[in-house]
């Protein structure tokens, strides 16, 4: 009775209709141009002394681009009495969680240039946010813990990245254009330049940070 | 082999010998202090520490000490560490933290601060103040600051009001060691806006000696903290009985500003009271207040200079004080 049923006509109809609906999804889904496609994803090792190194911002002047009107949430973690990650890149107008995640209390503020606040003291499970919405580096510091330490860099580009443990960072979609390259770590002079990506049969571009040079 | 010397030894290789931690986080620490005081007392003091987390997200924290002073009386740079002239585990303890859905969960054994009041290390130490409060320092018939425990310890609530409570033995380093046996520890601490309040509840054992120290200690607190803007209040007031026949009441009451115009300077001022009595009529009364300041001179090295005034029973201390020190402090991610 079972398999009567299963081979019914109806049954057959809507299997048909079905698969051609997914045939038809999965076209349209190609079809569109995705955002990675409309542009060139830019690779790149920062160094050092010609060693990698991490914790290197890495941006690209792009004065035309648009702001997003919603940006994804973006946290910078109190944990194990550390600021986790220890450099942030942000796009201008977005807002940064810190959530307190360990037991003691944490007091985070920036002072000295930058974005200013004070976020007062706030326990385990607690977190304060902080709309960044000015380009420029802020340094933030907890109040309680003197050596806890990182740094918020909001750019006004939405072609940016931070170098990881290997030195590697990554712009995604990167339109072809001719660029204003800059490169900032803790300590020391910013670095900047032009750029071009090159033609590419990957589709990606490399770009090479080096404060040896 | 002591207890302690096992965890010492279990501190001191894990921290020199980073590459067991590898593939997890271990953050160092180490911090130095050379102070010095009118109260014609000088002291140096070194912390090492190591804390970070190992797999299945359990967090771990070892500190180690060594303090010495020429005058083991009085309580200048007594802030938070012991002066015993020798090396000592101040804290060594697993934690594991549990978020869910908007609720606090956090165990934590091993061992650690007495969790009454304001203890955590950090809030007391390098703070601006080089001394402990009257009602937190070892031989004021009070809490000391350096009670230590050997126990677990449980938090369980929300972000705006948890209950904590531990249950352990006394542990301690200073020059008030409380006699061992089971003590228990709960504290309520509650959000409300930029104010955090807590009460606690200590009952443990006397420090004294058992030939006229009978009965149990027993001491409740609360203590109050606000912030805004750069300035920070907080205090704590602490009554109860150190043994029987016996009262102790005192507080606190500190405030600390930081705010931009004032760079790498941070003022700090305290004013504090501590009343002891007898059935026997012995009795210590004192009053104390504090005023200074702690400057970030550059990375990892600040100076904290204190000036202090006394009234009352405390006659190993002049009247007027100033007590200076320097620390210099690094990190190690």
């Amino acid at each position: 009775m079972a398999l009567k049923r299963l081979n019914s006509p109806r049954l057959r109809r809507a299997t048909s209709r079905l698969a051609l609906f997914l045939c038809l999804a999965t076209v349209a889904t190609l079809a569109v141009p995705t955002g990675a496609a409309e542009g060139t994803d830019v690779h790149g090792i920062a160094r050092i002394a010609g060693r990698p190194a991490p914790n290197i911002v890495v941006w690209l002047d792009a004065p035309n681009a648009q702001r997003p009107s919603q940006t994804a949430k973006v946290v910078l973690d109190q944990r194990n009495l550390n600021f986790s990650p220890h450099v942030l890149a942000v796009r201008v107008g977005t807002t940064v969680e810190f959530p307190n995640d360990d037991r003691v209390f944490h007091n985070v503020f920036s002072f000295r240039d930058g974005q200013v606040f004070d976020l007062g003291m706030y326990p385990i499970g607690a977190t304060r946010p902080v709309h960044f919405d000015k380009p420029g580096l802020s340094r933030i510091f907890c109040n309680i813990h003197p050596n806890m330490a990182a740094y918020v860099l909001a750019v006004d580009t939405p072609y940016f990245g931070v170098s990881d443990e290997s030195g590697a960072f990554n712009l995604p979609s990167v339109p072809p254009s001719r660029y204003t390259y800059h490169a900032w770590r803790a300590g020391a002079p910013e670095l900047s330049g032009v750029w071009t990506p090159g033609a590419s049969e990957s589709n990606d571009a490399k770009l090479a940070i080096d404060w040896s040079k | 082999m002591r207890p302690n010397t096992v965890v010492l030894l279990v501190a001191v290789t894990c921290t020199l010998n980073a590459h067991v931690a590898r593939g997890q986080s271990i953050t160092t620490e180490g911090s130095i202090t050379a102070g010095t005081s009118s109260d014609e007392v000088s002291a140096v003091a070194t912390q090492l520490r190591a804390f970070g987390e190992v797999p299945d997200h359990i967090r771990y924290y070892v500190e180690t000490a060594w303090a010495t002073s020429s005058d083991d009386n009085s309580d200048a740079f007594g802030a938070a560490y012991p002066y015993r002239d020798r090396v000592q585990v101040i804290e060594a303890y697993g934690e594991r933290m549990f978020l869910p859905g908007g609720t606090v969960v956090g165990a934590r054994a091993g061992r650690y601060r007495t969790p009454f009041g304001i203890s955590s290390g950090s809030d007391h130490a390098y703070t601006g103040f080089l001394r402990a409060p009257l009602i937190r320092y070892d031989g004021y018939f009070a809490l000391s600051n350096n009670f230590l425990e050997h126990g677990a310890d449980l938090l369980v609530g929300v972000p705006r009001f948890t209950v904590e409570a531990s249950l352990g033995a006394p542990a301690d380093v200073g020059s008030a060691v409380r006699r061992s046996g089971l003590d228990s520890v709960v504290r309520l601490q509650s959000v409300f806006g930029p104010a955090i309040v807590g009460v606690s509840h200590i009952r443990t054992l006397p420090y004294q000696p058992a030939s006229f120290a009978f009965g149990h200690t027993d001491f409740t607190g609360i203590d109050v903290r606000w912030m805004r803007d750069g300035v920070q209040f907080r205090g704590e007031w602490i009554t109860g009985r150190p043994f029987n026949g016996t009262t102790t009441d005192g507080w606190y009451a500190d405030v600390m500003v930081h705010r931009v115009a004032m760079g790498p300077v941070t003022a700090v001022a305290r004013v504090e009271q501590l009343d002891y009595d007898t059935t026997t009529g012995l009795a210590l009364h004192t009053k104390r207040q504090t005023i200074g300041a702690r400057i970030r001179l550059f990375e990892g090295l600040s100076a904290q200079v204190n000036v202090l005034h006394h009234k009352g029973q405390l006659d190993q201390y002049r009247q007027a004080t100033i007590d200076v020190g320097v620390t210099y402090s690094v990190r190690h991610r």
